[in-house]
């Protein structure tokens, strides 16, 4: 039995394949597909509770004006656009969905510095740049997963609530879940660049953490003038732009990812006023240069680290 | 007892070339330097034990040695092969056991192996990581989950991972911390048996001067950086008839006590 | 002062000395600092721009003789309502932090049995280093409150009165008990968990429900977020119809509010929203009158605090020693 010069195509398959097992056995998995799982549910109720709210509050607001002898109101529902019960999952996966992707990426990249393995790894004919593959397709499929279990229960809850969906609902649906995908593999990249950068695990955590709160509460304030919780809601409210700062601070909007994903999320779930498709596009450039550049920068920073030390568990 | 000497790749040239040579081997780190300009060569077939003080460099050698870092200056070469320009054939003759080896927890004994196996390109990945099992006579450990282990379990799993793809040359940092006596004795008849059986050529860090002197047929002493000593065993006690033990000799050569 | 007095005050120095010096800790510091100080910066000079047109409206109504002049609609203190919510959201991640940092720092050092080994309690161990953190968020809290409250002077060109100084010195303790809170979540989590760094995450996930998710959905539920501009003006109705609509709403209400109430985040939120005018409602009310409607907060807040305290303490104080981290 002799050791065969391995194709990087295998090497990137085994590594992956190790961290698929990882994350299945120490539960990651499990607590990260279920809580995307969960917080679906959760947007679903909500949606299905708003749906309900408003058809409660019409039926009152018609038999009200009616008493008062005024013609019956407008019905409100011919306002609210079919995909708008999942409004509020465009709140949740920058919040909830980001930090359970950063977790995943910083996971995938520490664990090997902590245990050592990382020494026993790169003794063996392997290129870095492999392994980092490895490790990025392991972190993006389990994304995948977990999005696609919440694209299945979206489908469920909207057949449920709206009983029926077209075509271009579904695209739209599948669409939202795709832009979804790439914000999130965005926040996978930084947890696995956090653990490449600093070597002590937790602080490696913090500053992911750290740059997750700059990009989803800081920079939409210093850049659209959102205060933090306006962050919270889904219903967009208008920037603060009458100050010259803000006018000169949007030029930087590219920069705000979180803006820019949820521009591209509303425009693509129609649950704002119609945009134009080179406009969603544009809205989705940001996210994906993101990636790309995270992609990139994990690469390069993996064939400087320092295998030979291993990190601290703390 | 599945394994086989291997020595399959590139034989010829293996061979020829001495089992690891340093030239002129110096590293620094920020402004310490830690090796100052280490010559040494081992021929194929020793053991070699390599001594020396904390922070000696040690270490350091060993971890330029299994490609892990980058000298700042000079050579190091494994059977002929550069570590820094022939990476891949350096990583294919060497298996390497680091001090406190650890590997996935939640992982058994036989995935691990096979893991790494795997990444050594070895076609059957599983039957090596088996064999491996079988020669150490640990293969009641093979289902069994590495966080469960005891330090001498791990040392014994950890040495299956350094010969599951049948290195020439097996890098063994610190391969006694931490065990008992009988760990200890065990682990010197392993490399024993690795180095006479599979004709692995070792090179051994260590503090424990007492297994030097029954395992190695050659020692180094490295002191602040530099080889300050490097003979065969056998030299070595003629050399210096009247010291009573390989402690009294590391003394003398200048390696303070460790 | 007593021997048990005494360690304590020295453990409350060793934690806030330690704190200082680690640099994760200071970097998320900065960024609250600075987050905090930019939105109250961009807030006073929009502030000083609204004063100007007033003050110039007010000038013109005056030399044409008018005498009823409407008061300003402006509320100076509204304007830490940037700061006050970087404390909910970024504070508290602080905060969990410090409490993190203060028992993994002695777990990684193995300096736990040492410290029990002396006359130390564990009771002695939970105060002192509560106090120490409380000293973080102190100054971290004050600093924030005087550079808000200079920026309003001197870009917004309006001095708060003294009541005023009163009402901000009240949200700054309610924020120190709120921070305190996490703190204690931060270092019970690290202490409970097999590895430290567990325990950091499992206390972050429960910021995430407290802080950002509870909150959210109480939002979300309000009937009238149901539409953009409002589900009732949508349908036509005023306040009187509005009123008229939520009277059939009150079981809805109330699991709303519940949800609400859950949140440690929204109890600090009110009180502290109450005390700097952020919500227009209050503003015509004194402080005795705002003191007493949100009492309900306020017994929120301190008992969250205290049961907190109260873990933390019981943590420390177990019989067996807490396990050491590290590597092995």
């Amino acid at each position: 039995m002799t050791a065969t010069s391995t194709s990087g195509r295998a090497v990137i398959g085994t590594v992956s394949a190790q961290q698929a097992l990882t994350f299945r056995r120490q539960r990651v998995r499990l607590i990260g597909v279920a809580t995307l799982i969960m917080v679906t549910a959760m947007a679903g109720i909500l949606g299905w509770s708003s749906h309900h709210t408003i058809v409660r509050v019409f039926d009152q607001a018609v038999q009200l004006q009616a008493a008062a002898g005024n013609p019956a109101p407008a019905n409100p529902f011919l306002l609210k656009p079919s995909l708008s019960l999942l409004s509020n999952m465009v709140v949740y996966i920058p919040l909830i969905g980001a930090l359970i992707a950063l977790m995943v990426g910083h996971l995938a990249m520490a664990e090997d510095q902590t245990n050592g393995m990382g020494r026993l790894i790169f003794t063996r004919p392997i290129a870095r740049t492999q392994y980092a593959l490895g490790k990025i397709l392991s972190a993006v499929r389990l994304l995948a997963t977990a999005l696609a279990g919440c694209w299945a229960l979206s489908l469920v809850a909207l057949l449920i609530v709206n009983r029926t969906l077209n075509g271009p609902d579904l695209a739209r649906l599948t669409g939202f879940y795709a832009l979804s995908w790439a914000y999130l593999v965005v926040f996978a990249l930084i947890g696995m660049l956090t653990a490449l950068l600093i070597r002590r695990r937790s602080l490696a955590l913090l500053s992911a953490i750290a740059v997750w709160i700059v990009v989803t509460f800081v920079l939409p304030q210093f850049v659209s003038g959102l205060r933090p919780t306006q962050s919270l809601n889904p219903l967009s409210e208008p920037a603060g732009l009458s100050q010259g700062f803000f006018r000169i601070t949007h030029l930087a909007q590219p920069i705000s990812l979180v803006e820019g994903y949820k521009d591209a999320a509303s425009s693509i779930l129609r649950t704002t006023p119609a945009t134009t498709a080179a406009e969603t596009a544009l809205s989705v450039l940001p996210t994906l240069i993101a990636a790309a550049t995270l992609a990139l920068l994990v690469l390069w920073r993996i064939q400087r680290h320092d295998y030979s030390r291993s990190a601290s568990d703390e | 007892m599945g394994l086989v000497p291997t020595p399959s790749i590139a034989r010829t040239h293996v061979m020829n070339e001495p089992a690891i040579e340093l030239r002129g081997l110096q590293h620094r780190y920020d402004t310490d330097l830690v090796l100052r300009g280490v010559d040494l060569r081992i021929e194929h077939g020793e053991v070699f034990g390599f001594l020396g003080h904390n922070g000696a460099g040690k270490t350091t050698a060993m971890n330029i040695l299994t490609t892990l870092i980058t000298p700042t200056a000079g050579t190091a070469a494994v059977c002929g092969y550069d570590v820094v320009t022939e990476r891949s054939e350096v990583t294919r003759r060497i298996g390497y056991l680091p001090a406190d080896v650890r590997m996935y927890g939640h992982m058994s004994a036989l995935e691990n192996l096979e893991f790494l196996a795997k990444l050594s390109g070895l076609p059957d990945a599983r039957a090596a990581a088996m064999e491996a099992l079988e020669f150490l006579g640990c293969a009641d450990l093979a289902k069994r989950r590495v966080g469960t282990f005891s330090t001498g379990m791990r040392q014994r799993i950890g040495i299956a991972q350094a010969i599951v793809h049948r290195p020439h040359v097996l890098l063994l940092d610190e391969p006694t911390s931490g065990l008992d006596p009988m760990g200890v004795r065990q682990l010197r008849n392993t490399i024993t048996q690795l180095n006479a059986e599979l004709g692995m050529t070792v090179f051994m860090n260590t503090h424990l001067l007492s297994e030097v002197s029954k395992v190695c047929t050659t020692i180094g002493v490295l002191n602040h950086g530099e080889l300050i000593y490097n003979d065969s065993i056998e030299n070595t006690t003629l050399r210096f008839p009247d010291e009573s033990s390989l402690e009294d000799i590391y003394v003398r050569v200048g390696g303070p006590t460790p | 002062m007593s021997e048990s007095t005494r360690r304590i005050t020295q453990v409350a120095r060793h934690e806030y000395r330690a704190a200082l010096r680690s640099r994760v800790l200071v970097i998320l510091i900065a960024i609250l600092v600075a987050s905090t100080i930019g939105s109250v910066l961009i807030g006073a000079s929009d502030y000083a721009a609204q004063l100007a047109d007033y003050n110039t409206y007010r000038a013109a109504a005056e030399a044409q003789g008018l005498t009823r002049i409407a008061p300003s609609p402006l509320a100076v203190l509204a304007l830490l309502r940037g700061a006050l919510e970087y404390i909910e959201i970024l504070g508290a991640i602080i905060a969990i932090t410090l409490g993190y940092l203060s028992v993994s720092r002695e777990r990684v050092n193995r300096t736990l049995p040492l410290m029990r080994s002396r006359p130390l309690t564990g009771a002695e161990l939970a105060t002192g280093s509560y106090l120490g953190a409380l000293g973080i968020f102190a100054t971290l809290i004050v600093a924030t409150a005087l550079v808000g409250v200079v920026s309003l002077g001197l870009i917004g060109h309006d001095w708060i009165s003294p009541i005023q100084v009163l009402r901000v010195t009240l949200a700054c303790l309610a924020a120190l008990l709120y921070l305190s809170a996490f703190y204690c979540l931060g270092a019970i989590a690290t202490a409970r968990a097999k590895v430290p760094v567990n325990g950091l995450t499992i206390a972050l996930g429960i910021w995430l429900v407290v802080v950002l998710v509870l909150p959210q959905i109480g939002d979300t539920l309000d009937a009238d977020n149901q539409l953009p501009g409002g589900l009732f003006q949508a349908l036509g109705l005023d306040h009187d119809g509005e009123l008229a609509v939520l009277t059939h709403f009150t079981g809805y209400e109330r699991v709303r509010t519940g949800i609400e109430e859950a949140s440690l985040a929204k109890h600090f939120e009110r009180f502290a929203f109450a005390m700097t005018d952020v919500k227009e409602r209050y503003r015509p009310y004194g402080l005795s009158w705002l003191l007493n409607e949100t009492r309900n907060n306020i017994a929120w807040l301190l008992a969250y605090a205290a049961v907190l305290f109260a873990a933390l303490r019981r943590t420390l104080s177990r019989q067996q020693p807490i396990e050491t981290g590290g590597n092995s």
